[in-house]
């Protein structure tokens, strides 16, 4: 069992990502370690975000991914899409968790707000609406 | 980009030469393409060694044709003792060719049939922007089958070549020893499939719900009865769409080659493998390319309301979520476009997917709202509420950069990234008239009647299907206070009209250009104004007799041939047209709509991206623009908002109000069973006789 997996999805049920309010589904992730397979569902009913650990179940999408690619996409390093097109992780079922699947990583570190870029004042803060 | 002969099903399409074959070479673009790669880019056929030439093509839908085709050179056609039939057609996500051979000749004759095949696996990208290729990838001989493959880590491309007459197969192509009795003929299918594998070994869309095997609903029909499903979607498109007769018959050739056009435009994506949206234009743009997907379906609404719905969601789906500077990825924003192909993957380009358009957002709520005034859909509006929320978040947030109220836009990919962030996306396309370029950022002019129009469109929503009543207050005090400050701040009062951007220090870009046409479509545009702006449009400088020009003769940068700098785009030209008819200058729409509709019929009604900006008394015939795509989405849609705005087509409520305003050369329009909220209308509209 890899801590920081743990420590990922303890956080995404703590914050609960950035879905939309429409979004109904299930993802699970099967995440290959040196130890085996670990196995996370996340459920998202009305963009609340529920995690559970452990069982086959059935979900809409199956992630199937190993713990490296998968700490650097949680940690916004690498973009899910890209990751997917080059086939670095597989996908069964509903294409559409795949592509939300940023929503529930963290932001790309290190990325400016347009306004910082040439010199506008900086980010007014407002709160995103989700 | 040279002329080739083409079929395709959504963005799986074969380009070749006139006798069917590809050939491989550094510039030639001829191949069989899928999931934004070449997957053939050499597919030859000799017989006995010698080439086959073709005495006719003919292509009755676009994804079928066949070729008529004999050996040796023109002038022995006359004694020609064998021919070739060479038909193919694409569906189930496959390419599939028949080959006859036929003996004319009493006796019994043997022949050598080769076909060479080999591919590149080039990314698209590479194809449409000529650069130095070469045949690359694994070739493999098994089970009397070609497999050729492209790999690059786990990213894996394999052409599968299968014939149904067995042959010598070799690792260059399939070789047929063929022996016809006299008058005999011998054929054999080739199927070729195109798959991208995962490192399992399964194509990945298959998991996905569409299986290349399978295909999407569409295209599902039983193996051998080649474009039958095809054939009968075709015909109930067509008869689902409103029926129009004109006595003008360039109105109706337009019309039926724009919805034949627009069938051929669809495809489904594998976020929604059962429905299908309109692609930006063929074959190059054979994608998701948001501004392109939401004008096409904003125009073609009143005619095939179901565009809209699944381009909403799909776009919805695609929306930002973080910052990413590579992708000009903010939240709220709306993508640019979404490519599968090598250098997506790769982030060679930023297409996976890219952001860079600061209009895609705003024209999202416009759509929405129009959308629901049509059909009345208002669950769609309550599914999407978050992602109009989100998208109207962005304009104040990731989009007013100078914290002013207006929206800018500054690359944050300057390297692959667009250099202008608007539907002039081209780099001299936002300029003063003496040719400079203005520095970052910028504000184009018509993206504040954009942001304009979505924040009352927004409000409405809030209003009526939100329950949100304080955020529509809020939306509208917004939308009206940028308008007072939008026509003091861009407006030039010497030369009365608006600004094309203002610049980086908030001063104005002062080109004349068409892109003011927008604003009046928008309604930001003062009453007190429109007049004016009225005149330039139709005046000498912008209007060349064939349509309004993207930028003003007598300014540095304009040409006549350049693509956003002087050339004529019938989809802007259809938005300017419906922004005058909203004016109440319904004569001048009526002028457009006839100069551009005259346009088309020099097309076969098959409305070009742009044509050059010459003056219709030098040229006396509408020069198009070279450009790669035909069909273009939005051009085609033009016809559509054309129609709209001449028989004055306006949801009210619960009923479809129909105000004609028909120049004389049109004669009658009818145009019956409009689909709606109000069920079907129907709307008949005559011209005024022209005045003495």
């Amino acid at each position: 069992m890899s801590e920081a997996v743990r420590d990922f999805f303890d956080g995404l049920a703590r914050d609960g990502g950035r879905m939309l309010r429409q979004v109904r589904g299930t993802v699970r992730f099967d995440v290959a370690g040196p130890d085996g397979v670990d196995r996370w569902l996340v459920a998202i009913d009305q963009g609340r975000v529920a995690v559970s650990q452990g069982g086959m179940d059935d979900a809409d999408t199956v992630i199937h991914t190993d713990e490296a690619l998968f700490l650097r996409m949680a940690h916004g390093e690498v973009k899910p899409m890209s990751a997917w097109l080059r086939n670095d992780f597989t996908a069964d079922g509903d294409f559409r968790f795949v592509i939300m699947l940023e929503r529930l990583f963290a932001p790309p570190p290190g990325a400016r707000h347009p306004r910082t870029v040439g010199g506008h004042r900086g980010p007014a803060g407002g709160r995103e609406p989700w | 980009m040279r002329r080739l002969v083409r079929i395709l099903d959504g963005n799986i399409f074969a380009l070749s030469e006139e006798n069917g074959d590809m050939v491989f070479g550094p510039v030639n673009p001829s191949g069989l393409f899928a999931f934004d790669t070449r997957f053939l880019s050499t597919w030859r056929l000799t017989l006995d060694g010698e080439e086959l030439h073709p005495l006719a093509v003919h292509d009755p839908s676009y994804f079928e044709i066949r070729f008529f085709l004999v050996p040796g050179h023109p002038t022995h056609y006359v004694d020609a003792k064998t021919s070739v039939i060479r038909e193919r057609w694409i569906s189930d996500s496959s390419f599939t060719e028949r080959l006859t051979v036929l003996n004319h000749t009493g006796e019994p004759v043997e022949h050598v049939l080769r076909i060479d095949v080999d591919s590149d696996f080039a990314p698209i990208y590479n194809v449409v922007w000529p650069q130095a290729s070469q045949l690359r990838g694994y070739r493999e001989v098994s089970d009397g089958r070609l497999r050729l493959g492209y790999r690059r880590e786990r990213f894996h491309r394999v052409t599968d070549v299968r014939t149904s007459e067995p042959g010598h197969v070799d690792e260059r192509g399939l070789t047929f020893r063929v022996r016809l009795d006299r008058q005999g003929k011998w054929s054999t299918m080739l199927q070729v499939k195109s798959l991208v594998l995962r490192p399992d070994g399964r194509d990945v869309r298959e998991p996905l719900g569409q299986s290349p095997s399978q295909g999407a609903a569409r295209s599902r029909r039983p193996a051998g009865e080649h474009g039958d499903q095809l054939h009968h979607d075709l015909r109930r498109w067509l008869a689902a769409a409103p029926r129009l007769s004109c006595d003008w018959t360039p109105l109706t050739t337009t019309y039926q080659r724009g919805l034949a056009d627009l069938a051929g435009l669809r495809f489904s994506s594998l976020a929604l493998p059962g429905e299908t949206m309109p692609a930006a234009g063929l074959p190059w743009s054979a994608t998701l390319i948001g501004r392109d997907s939401l004008l096409t379906s904003y125009q073609a609404l009143p005619f095939v309301p179901e565009l809209a719905a699944t381009t909403l969601r799909l776009i919805a789906l695609f929306q930002g979520s973080v910052l990413d500077d590579y992708r000009d990825e903010e939240p709220g924003k709306m993508l640019n476009e979404i490519r599968y192909g090598e250098m997506a993957a790769f982030e060679e380009r930023p297409q996976s997917p890219y952001y860079g358009g600061a209009d895609v957002t705003p024209l999202f709520v416009v759509l929405l709202d129009e959308y629901e005034r049509w059909t009345g859909d208002a669950a769609l509006v309550r599914d999407l509420e978050d992602a109009a929320r989100a998208a109207l978040h962005w304009i104040d947030e990731y989009g007013d950069l100078r914290g002013d109220g207006y929206l800018w836009y500054q690359p944050r990919n300057e390297r692959s990234g667009a250099k202008n962030h608007c539907w002039k996306d081209s780099p001299e396309a936002i300029c003063y008239p003496d040719g400079r370029l203005p520095g970052l950022p910028r504000a184009t002019c018509e993206l504040q009647g954009y942001v304009y129009d979505a924040k009352r469109r927004g409000a409405r929503l809030a209003r009526e299907l939100w329950s949100d009543p304080a955020y529509a207050d809020r939306l509208e005090r917004e939308a009206e206070d940028l308008k007072q400050r939008f026509n003091r701040d861009f407006w030039i009062r010497d030369g009365g009209y608006f600004a094309l951007a203002l610049g980086p220090d908030g001063d104005q870009v002062d080109a004349l250009a068409s892109n003011m046409g927008h604003l009046l479509w928008s309604g930001i545009v003062a009453d007190a104004k429109a007049e004016a702006v009225t005149a330039h449009l139709l005046g000498p400088r912008l209007f060349s007799g064939w349509g309004v020009r993207t930028l003003a003769t007598g300014q540095v940068s304009y040409n006549p041939l350049g693509y956003h700098v002087g050339t004529v785009w019938p989809f802007d030209n259809s938005l300017i047209a419906a922004g005058l008819r909203r004016y109440g200058f319904r004569r001048e729409a009526g002028v457009i709509a006839e100069a551009v509709i005259d346009a088309a019929q020099h097309f076969a009604g098959r409305m070009p991206e742009s044509f050059a900006g010459y003056d219709r008394s030098l040229t006396r015939y509408p020069v198009p623009y070279p450009a790669a795509n035909s069909p273009q989405a939005s051009a085609t849609g033009a016809t559509f908002l054309l129609l709209r705005t001449l028989l004055g087509l306006e949801p009210y409520g619960e009923h479809l109000v129909v105000h004609p305003e028909i120049p004389e050369r049109f004669g009658r329009i009818e145009l019956l069973d409009i689909r709606g909220r109000w069920g079907r209308m129907d709307a008949i509209g005559n011209a005024r006789p022209a005045k003495p």
